[in-house]
């Protein structure tokens, strides 16, 4: 009998990422892992506008955007609310990091259990592939560091999740998707990460290391072997803080 | 009305009443001088079952409020002067889905960091404000402590009748006065009324709902800008409210709003002693600024002024649109300090022996 590749059901229409980009392969072990803990029906996305954005349309649950940086805060106030529901932010390094640096660390801060995860693709993507000072590595060239990023005016890239490690956090993981191990393995972080928020556990965030090819100016492949090679270096794959057991 | 009274000040007025409205969900950071309305919520949104958070930033207690006002929840801020600035993000996003929400702006004087103390200079952000893009909030302005409770009660129904936001334009004076209050009944709120709002629980076969920057249920812009206007409209036409005050025979009216216009009924008595028929008119909405008010001046009427706290005439502006220069419009500009009952009534003689200039547009 022929084995026919299926999709989730929650994603209901075709997604419009650039071709090679990490988004739709985050957006699918999303939808696995909501619908493997039948979950989907309880789901409220909470994106940023930018690339993640996309999955408003194309994942069927209920969704917000808000303002640029802030999906944390507005997690907050749904989780607030309606505290039975599912509450995930999907939103890019730039969002999370950047702008809304302060937003996701006073989230985690208060602990409040919703699931984060974190596209961490080194750059700006919708806004045409500028420097991200929280990630791009350093020599990197950009089209606003287009000498590659000299450490001595941008700064360095830094690693937040060891801010929000010394956080009194449920769960803070990095997976990476330049393999199906590592695939396979990041969608157990996500996984547990909705299991926390299910069992009220607290905050859990899941940063993953995602291509960016148009940006990055390389090929699916070549990104890939760049975040394999080159990233992981400055951004391990690792689990941070699992405290789910302990509460 | 209710025969329980309290004596309070104006902001806890504006939290308590909020409170009783059914309001279950506040978010906002300190300044002066409305801390009180935080301080109020922090201590009694426990009692009825609320969230009460206190934000790390006027721009994340907004977008706290953006996710709670999409569940359907009657949700509050509060703030002034650049904290109110820090506001305009969000209610510029709560416009473009037309989330309904109450925020007080209690209005402190200056440019930059300015004072602490009482202003009317933030009159254009708070009604021509809104943030980036083309929106308009309903605007109320409350003169006394009585009126912060009962404008703030009114505020949460005129929200949700329209799917807008109300802004709640009170000043560090009236915010800080302690009056005798009454206060409303207490009423609940059922948030899982509305077709728009997250439920947190969808069957696979009812439709998602999409929070955004459009109503994504409509098909075009087209149609979207065309419920804006009629929106805008609407609200424009039946929500325009104020107050007569000795104007049937005036041959000169005052218009002013908050701690001056309690300033200028002192003023409207004192020249009606000496013989100056002076009136008042005081708009309770300023948007929509009350042009009703004024379409039907009495013949005696030779001009009118404004009483503002802040150094360029802004609702003189709104004034001179609302009488289309059919009458004189004067304005009597005290910066930071509020107005003196004999200072406005010998701004109002110097006016009438031709003494003063129209007002000057910049």
């Amino acid at each position: 009998m022929a084995v026919r590749m299926t999709k989730p059901q929650m994603i209901n229409q075709q997604v419009g990422w650039c071709g090679g980009c990490g988004h739709g392969i985050i957006q699918r072990l999303i939808a696995e892992s909501c619908e493997e803990l039948g979950l989907v029906e309880k789901t409220v996305q909470v994106l940023d506008i930018a690339c993640a954005y996309w999955s408003i349309d194309t994942l069927n649950c209920d969704g917000i955007a808000g303002p640029h940086g802030r999906p944390a805060a507005v997690a907050t106030g749904i989780k607030k609310v309606r505290p039975d529901a599912n509450v995930y932010v999907c939103a890019g390094d730039g969002c999370s990091y950047v702008i809304g640096l302060e937003e996701t660390l006073y989230a985690a801060a208060r602990n409040i259990p919703i699931t984060m995860i974190v596209v961490n693709n080194g750059i700006f993507g919708m806004t045409g592939g500028q420097m991200c000072p929280a990630t791009t590595l350093v020599g990197d060239k950009t089209v606003s560091s287009p000498y590659g990023r000299d450490p001595h005016t941008a700064g360095e890239p830094f690693d937040t999740l060891t801010m929000i490690q010394s956080l009194p956090v449920a769960f803070a993981a990095r997976g990476a998707l330049y393999d199906p191990q590592h695939i396979d393995e990041t969608k157990k972080l996500i996984k547990k990460g909705m299991e926390y928020q299910r069992d009220n556990k607290g905050f859990s965030i899941i940063e993953i290391l995602s291509p960016c090819p148009t940006n990055w100016k390389l090929s699916p492949v070549e990104a890939m072997e760049k975040i394999k090679n080159a990233n992981q270096e400055i951004f391990p794959v690792k689990v941070y803080v699992d405290n789910g057991g302990d509460k | 009305m209710s025969k329980e009274y309290r004596v309070m000040k104006g902001n806890e007025a504006m939290a308590e009443a909020a409170l009783r409205a059914g309001c279950r969900f506040y978010a906002g950071y300190p300044i002066t001088p409305q801390s009180e309305i935080l301080q109020y919520m922090s201590a009694h949104m426990a009692e009825r079952g609320g969230v009460f958070l206190q934000g790390e930033s006027e721009i994340a207690s907004m977008s706290m409020l953006w996710g709670a006002a999409a569940c359907g929840e009657r949700v509050m801020t509060s703030s002034s002067g650049p904290g109110y600035d820090l506001k305009q993000e969000g209610i510029s996003y709560f416009a473009s889905y037309n989330l309904p929400a109450v925020i007080a702006d209690v209005m402190r004087y200056g440019t930059g960091d300015g004072e602490i103390t009482a202003g009317q200079d933030s009159y254009w952000l708070a009604t021509k404000g809104g943030g980036h893009g083309d929106s308009r909030q309903i605007v109320l302005a409350p003169a006394s402590v009585q009126e912060s409770a009962d404008l703030t009660y009114e505020a949460f129904d005129l929200a949700f009748k329209y799917r807008t936001q109300v802004i709640l334009l009170s000043d560090g004076s009236i915010g800080q006065m302690i009056e005798k209050v009454y206060l409303p009944e207490h009423k609940e709120h059922d948030k899982d009324q509305y077709d728009w709002a997250i439920k947190g629980y969808k069957k696979p076969e009812e439709t998602k709902v999409k929070v955004t920057n459009t109503d994504r249920s409509m098909d075009s812009y087209e149609e979207y800008n065309q419920m804006m206007q009629d929106k805008f409209r609407t609200m424009h036409e039946n929500e325009q409210r104020w107050e007569n005050f000795m104007t049937e025979d005036a041959e000169f009216v005052l218009v002013a709003i908050g701690i001056s216009s309690r300033v200028c009924k002192s003023a409207v008595r004192r020249a009606r002693e000496n013989g100056m028929r002076l009136g008042l008119i005081r708009p309770i909405s300023v948007w929509p600024f009350p042009e009703k008010a004024f379409r039907d001046l009495p013949e005696t009427v030779k001009g009118l002024a404004t009483v503002e706290m802040s150094l360029s005439a802004q609702m003189g502006q709104d004034l001179m649109m609302a009488v289309r220069c059919k009458k004189p419009v004067y304005s009597y500009l005290t910066t930071k300090y509020i107005p003196t009952t004999q200072g406005i009534v010998d701004f109002c003689s110097d006016v009438l022996a031709g003494k003063v200039k129209e007002l000057e547009v910049f």
